[in-house]
C-alpha cells in the first residue's frame, strides 16, 4: 500500500514538472538544417558530462526501399542515461538496434554511415557483432526471460561467455544489482516464467547486467508494465548510470523527463530533430516542431 | 439516410436474422462427425473381436471376470472421475508406466536374444563411455581449442567403437607408412577397444556386465532425477543402492523362480525402478493415493478371476492373439502361426530409421529454418526447397519403394528385402514429414527468445544449442514418433524392395532378409485357410495397432508435458 503511495505522489510530481517544462515555450522556430547536432557542441555545452562513448556520423538505415533514419548524428556520453523520444515509427529503436548491430538479423535492413563505439566503427569489416554485443547489452520492450530457472537467466550470458568461475557469486551481484535478490533468493531454481511481468524485465536486466557490459540497451523497457513495477525499474535505472552507460527507447515523455540526463527527439520519417540535456529538451526546445511534439500538438 | 421499414423487428418473431443455414451447417458436420468416429470403432471392434474370439469363452468364464476385474475397475474409475481427479492420474500412470515398462524389457530383451550377446552389449557401452570420457578429458584441459574438440568428438567414439579401418582404406597412413619405408601390410589396423574387450581371455559374467553397463546407469539417472527434484543427496543414493540390492537379490532368487537373470534385470530398470520412484513420490506428496488402488485391484481381479475359473472349470477363450501368437513364428497351420520374426523385423527397421532420419531430418530442418537466407537469389531457391519438401511428403509411398529397389538393392548391391534396405527406403518416405514437424517446432520458438540470446553476444550457434532446440526438442519428437507411427505401418515399399513373405527365424543382423508385420499380415490376407485370413491377420492387425497405440500415446505424454511446463 505505501509502495503504491508513494509511486502514485511520484508520478504526479513527474508529471506536473514535465508539464511545467512543457508549458515554457519558445518561439525561436529556427529551421530544421541548423538542428542537425555539433557533436563537438554538444560535449562543451555538457562539459561536467563524460566523453562520448557512441557516436553516430551520418547514419542511415533502410528496410527495403522504406528510409528508417535519416543522416542521424549523435554523441551518446559515457556514464549518463540518454533516452531517445518520439512518435510512433520515427527510427529510436532502429537507432538503438544499430548500436549493437542488432539490425543485422534483418534480412532487408541495410546500414550506411558510421557509428562508433569507443571510436572503432562498429560496422568495419573486421568487427565481429557477436563480440559487439557481449560489450553491449540490451533490454527488450517484452520480458523475455529463457523458460529456464532464475539462476539459469542470469548465468547463461557468462556461460556463453566462459566466464564460469564464481559463477554463484556473479549471478547473486547481478541480482542485487538489479533489485530482485531479495525476492527470489529463495527460489533461484524455479522457472522465470513464475515471476511477475516487473520481475521478469528485472531478471532480463539482470541477466544483461551479470557480464558487466559497457554500455546497456533499452527498447521501452517498461512499456507493457504497470505503474509500480515502472517505478522500480525507472529507480533501478538511475542508479544503473553510475556504472554504465544507459541508451533508453521511450514512448513515455515523463519518462524521459524523470530519468534522462540527455534527451534525443526522432519526429516523423526518421530525423533527429534535436538533441540536447534534458532540461533543455523540456524546458526550452530550439525547434518548434520538438515543442509541439512535446506539449501534445503533435505525434 | 436509409430508413428501415416499420415491420422489420430486432426481436420475438420479428428478428430478421436468419440462422437456419448455420444450424443446418452445424448438424450436417456433426453428423459426418459422428459418422467417421463410429465406423473407425465399429472396424476396431470387429478385428479386436476375430482377434480374441471373446465369445468362444465359456458364460461362467466371461462372468467372473467381469465381476472380479471389470466391474470393480469400472466402478473405481467412475469415482476418481466424479470426485478424486488427481487420484486418476496417478492411476492412469501407475497402469501406464508397467505396461511401458514391460515393452522396453521385452524390446531389450528381444535385442539381447536376436541382435547381439551380453558381451558385445557391454563391449559397445564402455567403449561409447570411454569416447564420452576422453571428449570430457579434452574440453577440460584444452577448453579454447574449440576446432580440437570438434576432431575429437568425431574420432573418439570412431576409434573406440571402431577402431582405425584397414590400411587398404586408410589412405593417410598407407600413404605416411610407405613414406617411412614401413610395411603394415595389406590388412594390418589398430583394433578398437570395444574388438579389445571383445578378445579378453576372461569377462565378467552376463549379469554383472548388465548390471554395470544397464541397471547401474539407469539407477544412477533415476537417482539424479530425484536429488534434483527433492534437493537431497541421500534420496538419491537411496535409490541407486535399493535398486542395486533388488538387482542382486534378483539374480540369486531370479533362478529360483525360474525367471532368467537378465530378464529380471531388465524388469528391475524398466518396470520396477520408475514405479517405484513414482509410487514413492505420490505417497510423500500424499495427493491422489487412492489412485495406487486401480492397479492393485487390476492384479487382484485378475488372480482371484484365474483361481475362480480354475476351480470351477470354466474355458477361456480361444483367443488367436495369445502368448504364443507373439512368441513364435509363422507356420504352415494357423493354430502355430506367430507374429515373432515380424515383429523382430519391424522393430530393427524403426532402429534403423531413427538412426538415419532423425539426424537427417532435424539437421535439415534446423538448417531450413536458422541458417537459410530468406532473401536474394539463394532465398528463392530455399523456397523453392521447401516446397518441394511439401511434395514428396505427398509422393506415393510405392514410389519410395521404387526408388529404395533402384538406389540400394540395383546400385549398392545390397541384399534384397534385408533390413537395413527397408529401414532406409521407409525412412525416405518419412523424411519429409520429419523435416516439415521438426520446422514446425523450431519455428515455434518464440523470435523474442532468440532475439534476448543475440543481444546478449550469444553466436547463432550457441543460440540454437541452448536456446531454440531445448524449446523445439518437445515438438520435434512428438512429430517424428508420429511418422515413425507412419512407417511401421507402411506395405507397399516393403513389397517393392522384396521384404521376406514370411521368415521363420528373426532377423540377427542388419542385412539379413526379413519381414515386418505389415508384410506378415499382407502374406496373410492370401493364404487359403480361412483361419489365417479372418483369426490370424485379425491377431496381425491388433498386434500392430497395439504397437502404433503405444507409440502415439508417447508422443501424447510428450507434447501435454512440453505444453504444461511451456
Amino acid at each position: 500500500m505505501t509502495e503504491n503511495e508513494m509511486t502514485s505522489n511520484e508520478s504526479t510530481e513527474s508529471t506536473s514538472t514535465a508539464e511545467a517544462a512543457a508549458s515554457s515555450p519558445d518561439p525561436s522556430g529556427d529551421p530544421l538544417v541548423e538542428q542537425s547536432i555539433d557533436v563537438e557542441g554538444t560535449n562543451e555545452t555538457t562539459g561536467t558530462t563524460g566523453k562520448p562513448v557512441i557516436e553516430s556520423r551520418d547514419l542511415n538505415v533502410f528496410y527495403g526501399e522504406t528510409q528508417a533514419l535519416q543522416d542521424v548524428n549523435l554523441a551518446i556520453p559515457e556514464k549518463q542515461v540518454t533516452a531517445m523520444i518520439g512518435p510512433s515509427g520515427c527510427g529510436k529503436s532502429t537507432f538503438l538496434r544499430c548500436i549493437n548491430r542488432m539490425n543485422d538479423l534483418i534480412d532487408a535492413a541495410r546500414v550506411e554511415g558510421d557509428l562508433y563505439f569507443e571510436g572503432k566503427n562498429v560496422y568495419d569489416d573486421d568487427v565481429d557483432p557477436v563480440a559487439l554485443r557481449r560489450r553491449i547489452g540490451m533490454v527488450f520492450q517484452h520480458p523475455n526471460p529463457f523458460p529456464k530457472s532464475i539462476y539459469d537467466n542470469v548465468a547463461y550470458g557468462l556461460q556463453i561467455q566462459n566466464q564460469t568461475e564464481n559463477l554463484d557469486e556473479k549471478v547473486e551481484t547481478a541480482l542485487k544489482r538489479a533489485a530482485l535478490w531479495d525476492e527470489v533468493k529463495d527460489q533461484l531454481d524455479k522457472s522465470a516464467l513464475d515471476l511477475s511481468g516487473g520481475q521478469q524485465q528485472r531478471l532480463c536486466i539482470a541477466r544483461a547486467i551479470a557480464v558487466d557490459p559497457d554500455v546497456i540497451l533499452m527498447d521501452e523497457p517498461a512499456s507493457a508494465l504497470d505503474p509500480i513495477a515502472t517505478s522500480k525499474i525507472e529507480d533501478l535505472i538511475e542508479e544503473l548510470a553510475e556504472e554504465y552507460t544507459v541508451v533508453i527507447v521511450t514512448h513515455n515523455m515523463q519518462q524521459a523527463a524523470r530519468i534522462s540526463d540527455k534527451t534525443a527527439v526522432f519526429l516523423t520519417g526518421g530525423e533527429l530533430v534535436e538533441f540536447d540535456d534534458t532540461d533543455k529538451i523540456f524546458e526550452n526546445p530550439d525547434s518548434q516542431r520538438v515543442e509541439d511534439y512535446i506539449t501534445g500538438k503533435f505525434g | 439516410m436509409a430508413t428501415r421499414e416499420p415491420e422489420t423487428g430486432w426481436h420475438g418473431e420479428q428478428s430478421d436474422v436468419n440462422h437456419l443455414r448455420g444450424r443446418a451447417f452445424e448438424a450436417t458436420c456433426l453428423a459426418l462427425t459422428a459418422f467417421g468416429l463410429v465406423s473407425v470403432l465399429l472396424l476396431l471392434l470387429f478385428v479386436a473381436k476375430d482377434a480374441f474370439r471373446p465369445l468362444s469363452a465359456d458364460t461362467g468364464w466371461l462372468a467372473t471376470y467381469a465381476a472380479t476385474v471389470l466391474v470393480p475397475l469400472a466402478a473405481l474409475g467412475v469415482y476418481y472421475y466424479r470426485l478424486d481427479e488427481p487420484a486418476g492420474e496417478v492411476a492412469y500412470v501407475t497402469s501406464g508406466l508397467p505396461v511401458v515398462g514391460l515393452l522396453l524389457t521385452g524390446g531389450f530383451a528381444v535385442l539381447f536374444i536376436e541382435l547381439l550377446s551380453v558381451l558385445e552389449w557391454f563391449a559397445l557401452l564402455i567403449s561409447l563411455a570411454v569416447a564420452g570420457g576422453l571428449i570430457v578429458a579434452h574440453g577440460r584441459l584444452r577448453s579454447k581449442a574449440a576446432l580440437e574438440r570438434l576432431a575429437v568428438m568425431f574420432l573418439a567414439p570412431i576409434l573406440t567403437v571402431f577402431g582405425l579401418p584397414p590400411t587398404e582404406f586408410n589412405w593417410f597412413v598407407t600413404d605416411a607408412a610407405a613414406a617411412l619405408g614401413l610395411d603394415f601390410g595389406l590388412y594390418y589396423r589398430v583394433i578398437s577397444l570395444r574388438e579389445a574387450i571383445m578378445l579378453l581371455p576372461f569377462v565378467p559374467t552376463d549379469w554383472a556386465m548388465l548390471l554395470l553397463t544397464l541397471v547401474l546407469p539407469v539407477a544412477g539417472a533415476a537417482g539424479w532425477f530425484v536429488g534434483q527434484r527433492r534437493d537431497s543427496r541421500r534420496d538419491s543414493l537411496a535409490v541407486v543402492g535399493i535398486t542395486t540390492v533388488f538387482a542382486v537379490l534378483g539374480v540369486v532368487a531370479g533362478p529360483l523362480l525360474g525367471i532368467g537373470t537378465d530378464i529380471w534385470l531388465l524388469l528391475i530398470t524398466f518396470a520396477i525402478l520408475p514405479l517405484g520412484v513414482y509410487v514413492e513420490g505420490v505417497v510423500r506428496r500424499g495427493e491422489g493415493v487412492r489412485g495406487l488402488a486401480f492397479p492393485v485391484i487390476a492384479v487382484l481381479g485378475v488372480a482371484v478371476g484365474s483361481v475362480v475359473t480354475g476351480v470351477l472349470g470354466f474355458a477361456g477363450p480361444e483367443s488367436w492373439l495369445d502368448w504364443g501368437f507373439l512368441t513364435s513364428a509363422t507356420s504352415r497351420t494357423a493354430a502355430d502361426a506367430g507374429i515373432y520374426p515380424a515383429m523382430v523385423g519391424s522393430v530393427m527397421m524403426i532402429i534403423v530409421i531413427v538412426l538415419t532420419t532423425f539426424p537427417v531430418g532435424v539437421g535439415a530442418a534446423i538448417y531450413l529454418e536458422e541458417y537459410a537466407p530468406s532473401t536474394g537469389l539463394m532465398g528463392k531457391f530455399v523456397t523453392l526447397i521447401e516446397i518441394n519438401i511439401g511434395n514428396l511428403a505427398g509422393v506415393p509411398s510405392v514410389v519410395y519403394g521404387l526408388l529404395g529397389l533402384a538406389l540400394f538393392i540395383r546400385i549398392l548391391n545390397w541384399p534384397q528385402g534385408s533390413v537395413i534396405v527397408a529401414g532406409l527406403a521407409v525412412g525416405l518416405l518419412i523424411l519429409p514429414i520429419v523435416i516439415i514437424s521438426a520446422q514446425e517446432a523450431i519455428r515455434s520458438v518464440p523470435d523474442s527468445l532468440r532475439q534476448a540470446s543475440y543481444g546478449m553476444g550469444a553466436t547463432r550457434w550457441q543460440t540454437i544449442r541452448q536456446v531454440v532446440l531445448p524449446e523445439a526438442i518437445p515438438g520435434i519428437l512428438t512429430g517424428t514418433i508420429l511418422a515413425l507411427g507412419r512407417a511401421i505401418g507402411e506395405t507397399a515399399p516393403l513389397l517393392m524392395i522384396g521384404a521376406a513373405a514370411s521368415v521363420r527365424l528373426a532377423p540377427n543382423s542388419f542385412f539379413d532378409v526379413a519381414s515386418m508385420m505389415p508384410r506378415q499380415i499382407f502374406t496373410w490376407s492370401s493364404e487359403l485357410d480361412p483361419a489365417f485370413r479372418h483369426g490370424v491377420l485379425a491377431a496381425g492387425v491388433v498386434t500392430l495397432l497395439a504397437v502404433l497405440l503405444v507409440m502415439n500415446a508417447t508422443a501424447i505424454v510428450i507434447r501435454n508435458r512440453y505444453q504444461r511446463t511451456g
